[in-house]
């Protein structure tokens, strides 16, 4: 049978379209930085999603590993370890959530590296809010 | 009537006093040294607790505005008030500018609607126009290179001159975060007349400018090349960092009516890091310079040149009398295609300076590891003159 589907309701005058979802997709947003945390969280939130936050490397593979999140977006230079280092973990323990990198770090290499290791998507700091929930729309 | 005794004649009471001083001020003394410490230690901890309370409300007003600004961005049309009393708020500023670096896009449009709507950059400005306090004129002066507009663009231009280095810093780095091309000459012009630390800070603002900077630095190192060094030098170098090929020819006339030493090497650098084959006659032509400095810079900038025809008088470089223009000569030839293979030939100079420049050149280019790794396999002839030329055996 079908369980009863609870539909997320956006807050008043959302910008980001509802998605279509039967339940509330969880997403993990790790970076260091409090005042992308709050962001994200906000923009995340109101787009009907449910969302976590984690300030470094350590606490975002605890809860990566036994979140079981939809989708993760990670900051590379997080304190204690960096993001590829968490999703090189995440891998190697078989936890294969979709990972969205969300980085300052503006180097090629870095990226070719992420999408070695399996992230699905990589995104550059300064980043436009909208594309990013296009993106992870994509994703869900 | 009471008969008034003389002084002399009352010595226990004079013993009793100086026993009664000598016992009782020491003990008056610590304990008002005592009184005064606890005094002290109960203001400064009460002081501490107080800016830590505050502190505290500070951060957690922070985080408020974030939340507020975030819902802003989230939200097209959120009802959730600014105030002017938040506008006023340091810690809204900072919230602002944080989120405005974090964001692109139609974002930025949003958060300059938010701080035109609440006057934000009226009120950095009146706050930098301000005579004091220093503390908040500077803070006023960031807000201002963070956050600014067309609007700000005078008073940032006028306070160039500020009294206050760091405001003139960032007075510069303000003008040059909104690409104020009026600013250029302005810059340029204090670069004779400011201290060393602000004018290389003018130079990086320079330098975000790109190509739009290379005709005013040029015509400031012209005008100014034969009265002052330091200036004309900096100038040069933030050409070389701009990396503009239309700098070329006019850098080759300064370098030819350059006497100032400090100018000619900089130009000479300059000329490397700008690689134009248009420059190499005159750089050769500075290889027999009689001064070292200039021999040593010019096989430098050929080496960034790389142009493989310099080889044969870079290689007579490597017999130059000065070591560093040896080694400057040997390193430029490590850049140059095919030059590896000239160092390996040096390598048998009957100069033994100039074997010597090859093999550390080669040393540096990472060959001596190499060539240990191949000799292992017994491969090389030319590996086997290096290793030996250097001193060393391959780790068998």
């Amino acid at each position: 049978m079908f369980e009863k589907q609870e539909r997320t309701a956006p807050g008043p005058g959302a910008v980001y379209p509802l998605p279509l979802v039967t339940e509330k997709k969880r997403i993990l947003v790790a970076d260091d930085s409090k005042t992308i945390r709050t962001l994200l969280h906000t923009a995340l939130e109101s787009a009907g999603y449910e969302v976590d936050t984690a300030e470094d490397g350590p606490s975002a593979h605890e809860l990566g590993r036994d979140g079981g999140y939809d989708l993760i977006i990670l900051d590379q230079l997080m304190p204690g370890l960096l993001g590829l280092e968490v999703v090189e973990r995440w891998r190697s323990e078989s936890i294969e959530t979709p990972v969205v990198m969300l980085t300052g770090v503006d180097d090629d290499r870095t990226a070719v590296e992420s999408f070695d290791l399996g992230v699905v998507d990589y995104v550059r700091k300064p980043f436009r809010i909208t594309e990013l929930m296009a993106r992870i729309r994509m994703r869900l | 009537m009471q008969e008034r005794i003389p002084q002399q004649a009352r010595p226990g009471l004079r013993y009793s006093l100086v026993r009664t001083a000598a016992t009782e001020i020491p003990q008056l003394a610590t304990l008002v040294i005592f009184a005064v410490n606890a005094v002290l230690l109960t203001v400064l901890v009460s002081l501490k607790a107080w800016h830590r309370r505050r502190m505290a409300r500070t951060v957690a007003r922070g985080e408020e505005y974030t939340m507020l600004l975030s819902r802003h961005l989230a939200y097209e049309h959120c009802t959730d008030p600014i105030t002017s009393e938040m506008a006023e708020d340091p810690a809204f500023l900072d919230a602002l500018i944080d989120l405005r670096n974090a964001v692109s896009g139609d974002e930025i449009a949003t958060m300059r609607e938010i701080v035109r709507r609440h006057g934000v950059i009226e009120r950095q400005v009146a706050r930098l126009e301000a005579p004091f306090p220093l503390g908040r004129r500077l803070r006023a002066a960031v807000a201002l290179a963070e956050i600014g507009d067309e609007t700000s663009a005078p008073v940032l231009l006028r306070h160039l001159d500020d009294r206050e280095p760091e405001i003139r810093i960032q007075c510069a780095r303000g003008l040059g975060r909104i690409r104020w091309t009026p600013a250029i000459d302005a810059i340029v012009g204090r670069f004779g007349i400011e201290i060393p630390w602000v004018r290389a800070r003018f130079s990086d603002t320079l330098v975000g400018f790109g190509s739009k900077a290379t005709w005013p630095l040029l015509a400031y190192i012209r005008i100014n090349h034969r009265y002052e060094s330091r200036g004309p030098a900096l100038a040069l170098r933030t050409l070389a960092q701009i990396q503009d090929d239309q700098a070329v020819a006019p850098l080759l006339e300064i370098l030819a009516e350059a006497t100032d030493l400090e100018v000619e090497i900089a130009t000479i650098e300059t000329l490397g890091e700008l690689g134009s084959p248009e420059a190499t006659p005159a750089l050769e032509s500075r290889l027999g310079s009689p001064q070292w400095e200039l021999r040593a810079k010019s096989a430098g900038a050929l080496g960034g040149i790389g142009d493989p025809a310099s080889i044969p008088l870079l290689v007579e470089a490597l017999r130059d009398g000065n070591w560093w223009v040896r080694r400057s000569a040997a390193a430029a030839i490590a850049r140059i295609p095919g030059g590896i293979d000239t160092l390996y030939e040096a390598l048998d100079d009957e100069d033994h300076f100039a074997a010597d420049a090859a093999g550390e050149a080669l040393t540096d280019a990472g060959e001596l590891v190499s060539a240990r790794r191949r000799v292992e396999g017994g491969v090389s002839e030319d590996d086997e003159r290096l290793l030996a030329h250097m001193g060393t055996e391959s780790r068998g």
